[in-house]
């Protein structure tokens, strides 16, 4: 190990990054890890609880992020994003935006300062289900433990609050965009996904119908940390779902949409099917697939919902939902195809499994990589030195990406130890 | 490869003759059922429309998407897995194959870009061709290369009966004209009795041939899996027939669709254009007896004369709805749905008809000779084609539609209907 190693850029500070990171800089490595939210975690720490164990993200998010807490090696960037990368194996320059967070980190600050302003702003945490204050806490698991101001949102009563009540030293209003350039001697992206659009799903009615939801709603309505304090409700009324269908494959494995299958929603949804179980012990849950896609070990999970008598499953696609305008019952079109009928099928809640789409999709990393058709990286990106690990590669859950993030981190070492 | 006849068996029988290579029913109550395929039959049906057929992953979503399924054994699902499978024997006795109107609301849907809908017109032309009178001519009908021989059987019978007019007017007994009602200004080559016998006698074969073929084909209809076990008829034959009649004018089922709802315009245009032409067909034909008709008899109407009207009315909805037809076709492809020969035949054979009617009726107008007269035959062999080929061409389609139709109206099968929940 030599002090002299340029260090490894990781993009991105989801499980996959923060991975990768720890995995390197554990071994001696130094690590810039560069992420574009306010706090590291991504998607994982976005879940109520994560297959196939079901605990909290939390548990596994702290373990990790006292690992970063207490590692010299790794310099973390929030807020921030890669903007340009030239150069070579071993010798990249890479050029940081980092957008201000106009407070400081110096001085703590006291939850009752955000109490006292009055402007919202959509909660992009809770994907924009609620609001927080011009000036938050990014959510309850934040790491780094600071607070962020989004100026565009205060209001000037709001300014007024925070030069008053904040202590000083806390809030720093004239911080500006910074920009730096360093020296890398190799590059993971690890930027993740984002679900798919069901905007572009029209059939399925999620513009159309308010107790139409995805499953990434369903993981906030679920979380204590989330819009709801945990409880599941129908967004139209509040009132607790007794009859809860998914509806598989919302965009995914569809030549019209997405051709692949995504992977990790036939899961997500047997996960998210217990939530409603154990909420609600009365509650029906009708789970419609096209198959149900638990792979190895996991297959067990689905055979034990199997066994529960308030969980069916139908196999047939949903083509169409609609709203019974009388009493607001969510109508599915569906063919259940193996007793070759279609059943008369009315829930009070819905959840799209929508599927995994890459972020590099629209928002690829500045550097000429190899991206299919979809938008995904191969794990060997078509530039020498530059790895990629997690989602941005394929769709996969945590357990599969953070075996990649490793492999990811051993193949940059190999890269700053080589000549 | 050799191609087998499908057997499928039925009830115990079925399940007592189950090999180790049975599979459970594609759609049905998880019968046993022994597949054997029939690849001969699986390639026609991807040469004539359905060549997306094998990208199907059976998910359900067309059954669920088409408007005009019913809820028990809806369609078109279990037909692709038909198809899939090359059980010929169940497609053929399909009535649902026949209640789908080819609206494509299941393929611009489907998350393979599968087609069902083109899959069932593919399905649909094997039909005709199997229960077809005598089947020579339905493989005639079915390919470009014998269209040479379809053209030249009419134009040759013509030219004959022309030729021997009067040997064939005194067999018949026609060699005078049928009264002093009658004034023919038109065509000499063609008097009116020698039409009248001339297409009577094609017409009566044409219909005999179709009878043999809608009869053998609602034999068939029986023998299909889709009305469950002992179904029980919910309404008489005739009254199953009634209502089908009138969904039939109203073009209900085919108002029901979302793709592609222009079909409906330009059918509704071609259909009751048809009926028009044909009435004043009658009128034609039975003009020197007919009471309808004052004064005399004179072929061709005079321009105002009510029929007259009728008929131009009716040729140029036909015109009107059949261009249409031809214009989405051409344009609209992934509306309308793969073109193969068979969808072609018809769309051209019926604007061919109506446009060297419309040819002769201006020729005549402007008293062009020989022109008029040519125009004329021209016209009278694009009409044999039209009318003697039916049975074996997609103009079939209005028989086994509404027999299919009849059927299914009669046992309840009907749109949105069926599975309780
Ligand atoms: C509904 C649902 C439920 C799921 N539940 C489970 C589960 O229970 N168990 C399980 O194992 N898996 C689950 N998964 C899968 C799991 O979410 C993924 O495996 C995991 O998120 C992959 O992590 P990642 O780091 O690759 O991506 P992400 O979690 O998306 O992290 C990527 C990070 O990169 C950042 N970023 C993106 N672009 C840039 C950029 N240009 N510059 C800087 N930063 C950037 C993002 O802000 C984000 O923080 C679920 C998936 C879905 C859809
Ligand atoms: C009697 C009941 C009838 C029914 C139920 C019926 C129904 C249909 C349907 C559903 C189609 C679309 C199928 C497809 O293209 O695969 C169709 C096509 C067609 N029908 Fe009919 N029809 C009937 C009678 C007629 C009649 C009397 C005519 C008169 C000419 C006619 C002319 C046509 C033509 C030309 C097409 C082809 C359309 C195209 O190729 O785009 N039909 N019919
Ligand atoms: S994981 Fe399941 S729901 Fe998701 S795309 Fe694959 S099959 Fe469909
Ligand atoms: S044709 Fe398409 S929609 Fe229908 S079952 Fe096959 S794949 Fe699914
Ligand atoms: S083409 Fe239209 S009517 Fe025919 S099966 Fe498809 S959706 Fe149903």
């Amino acid at each position: 190990m030599s002090p002299d190693h340029k260090p490894i850029l990781v993009i991105g500070g989801g499980i996959a990054g923060m991975t990768a990171a720890v995995e390197a800089a554990e071994v001696g490595y130094p690590v810039v890890l560069v992420e574009k939210e306010p706090s590291l975690g991504g998607r994982v720490v976005r879940s109520h609880r994560y297959f196939p164990k079901m605990c909290p993200p939390t548990c596994g998010f702290e373990i990790n992020t006292r690992r970063i807490r207490g590692n010299p090696n790794i310099e973390v960037h929030t807020m921030a994003t890669v903007e340009e990368v030239s150069g070579d194996v071993g010798a990249f320059r890479a050029r940081i935006k980092k957008n201000p967070r106009y407070v400081t980190g110096d001085v703590s600050i006291d939850d009752s300062v955000v109490e006292q302003l009055t402007s919202d702003r959509p909660n992009e945490f809770n994907m924009g289900l609620d609001t927080t204050k011009g000036l938050y806490y990014p959510h309850t698991a934040a790491y780094p433990p600071l607070h962020v101001v989004d100026k565009e949102a205060l209001s000037d009563g709001d300014v007024a609050v925070l030069t008053e009540a904040c202590p000083p030293g806390a809030l720093d209003m004239d911080m500006a965009e910074e920009e730096f350039t360093i020296d890398v001697g190799a590059v993971i992206v690890a930027t993740g996904w984002k679900g798919y659009d069901p905007g572009n799903l029209p059939n399925l009615g999620f513009d159309r119908c308010p107790d139409v939801i995805t499953n990434l709603i369903m993981e906030r309505l679920a979380a204590p940390n989330g819009p709801t304090g945990g409880k599941i409700l129908r967004p139209s009324n509040g009132e607790a779902p007794t009859n809860v269908a998914f509806v598989q494959c919302a965009g995914s494995r569809d030549e019209n949409h997405l051709p692949y299958c995504s992977a990790v929603c036939c899961m997500a949804s047997l996960k998210q099917a217990r939530y409603i179980r154990e909420a609600y012990p009365d509650a029906k849950v009708t789970v419609f697939y096209i198959d149900v896609r638990t792979l190895g070990r996991l297959e067990k999970f689905y055979y034990e919902l199997v066994e529960d008598e308030n969980i069916t499953f139908v196999k047939g696609k949903v083509a169409e939902i609609n709203e019974d305008p009388e009493t607001h019952e969510l109508i599915l079109e569906v063919e259940d195809t193996v007793a070759g009928e279609r059943p008369d099928s009315r829930f009070d809640m819905v959840v799209l499994a929508t599927g995994i789409v890459p972020n590099t999709a629209d928002s690829p990393i500045p550097l000429e990589l190899d991206y299919d058709d979809y938008g995904f990286l191969n794990g060997a990106t078509g530039v020498e030195g530059v790895f990629a690990a997690g989602c941005a590669t394929h769709p996969c859950d945590v357990s599969r990406t953070t075996k990649e993030s490793t492999a990811a981190a051993l193949k940059a070492i190999q890269c700053l130890n080589r000549g | 490869m050799e191609t087998s006849e499908i057997t499928v068996p039925e009830g115990e029988n079925g399940q007592d003759e189950a090999t180790p290579l049975d599979i459970p029913s594609p759609s049905t109550n998880g019968r046993p059922v022994r597949v054997d395929p029939d690849l001969e039959f699986i390639r026609a049906l991807r040469r004539s429309g359905g060549d997306s057929l094998k990208k199907c992953m059976q998910c359900g979503n067309c059954s669920a998407a088409c408007p005009l399924s019913p809820h028990v054994n809806p369609f078109p699902r279990k037909e692709m897995a038909w198809a899939l499978w090359g059980m010929k024997d169940r497609l053929l006795t399909d009535p649902d194959i026949w209640l789908c109107h080819h609206c494509n609301d299941c393929s611009t849907n489907c998350p393979r870009q599968t087609r069902p809908g083109d899959v069932l017109g593919a399905v649909r032309q094997q039909c005709i061709l199997h229960y077809a009178f005598p089947g020579i001519l339905a493989k005639w009908v079915s390919h470009p290369k014998y269209l040479p021989i379809l053209l030249a059987i009419p134009a040759i019978l013509l030219g004959l009966a022309a030729r021997y007019r009067e040997a064939i007017g005194e067999f018949l007994g026609f060699s005078v004209p049928m009264g002093d009602r009658i004034v023919y200004s038109f065509a000499p080559m063609f008097p009116h009795w020698l039409l009248n016998s001339f297409f009577g006698l094609f017409t009566v074969l044409a219909l005999a041939a179709a009878i043999i073929g809608v009869w053998r084909f609602s034999r068939g209809l029986k023998r299909s899996s889709v009305w469950g076990e002992n179904p029980e008829p919910v309404k008489g034959v005739l009254a199953s027939l009634g209502s089908v009649l009138l969904k039939v004018v109203n073009h209900d089922r085919f108002t029901t669709c979302d793709t592609d709802h222009s079909r409906s315009i330009s059918h509704f245009f071609v259909f009751f254009g048809f009926i028009a032409l044909t009435v004043v067909t009658i009128m034609v034909i039975t003009g020197p007896f007919n009471p309808l008709i004052r004064g005399d008899f004179v072929y061709p109407f005079s321009l105002w004369s009510p029929w007259k009207l009728l008929a131009n009315i009716g040729g140029l909805a036909v015109l009107a709805g059949i261009l249409l037809m031809i214009w989405e076709r051409l344009y609209f492809g992934h509306l309308a749905g793969t073109s193969s020969y068979f969808d072609w035949l018809l769309v051209w054979s019926i604007f061919l008809v109506v446009a060297s009617g419309f040819a002769t009726e201006i020729l005549h107008m402007l008293r062009m000779v020989p022109h008029r007269h040519v125009a004329y035959f021209v016209h009278l062999v694009f009409v044999f084609g039209l009318l003697v080929y039916l049975p074996y061409s997609k103009f079939a389609h209005m028989l086994y539609r509404t027999t299919a139709m009849v059927m299914a109206e009669r046992y309840g099968r009907e749109a949105g209907k069926g599975a309780e929940s």
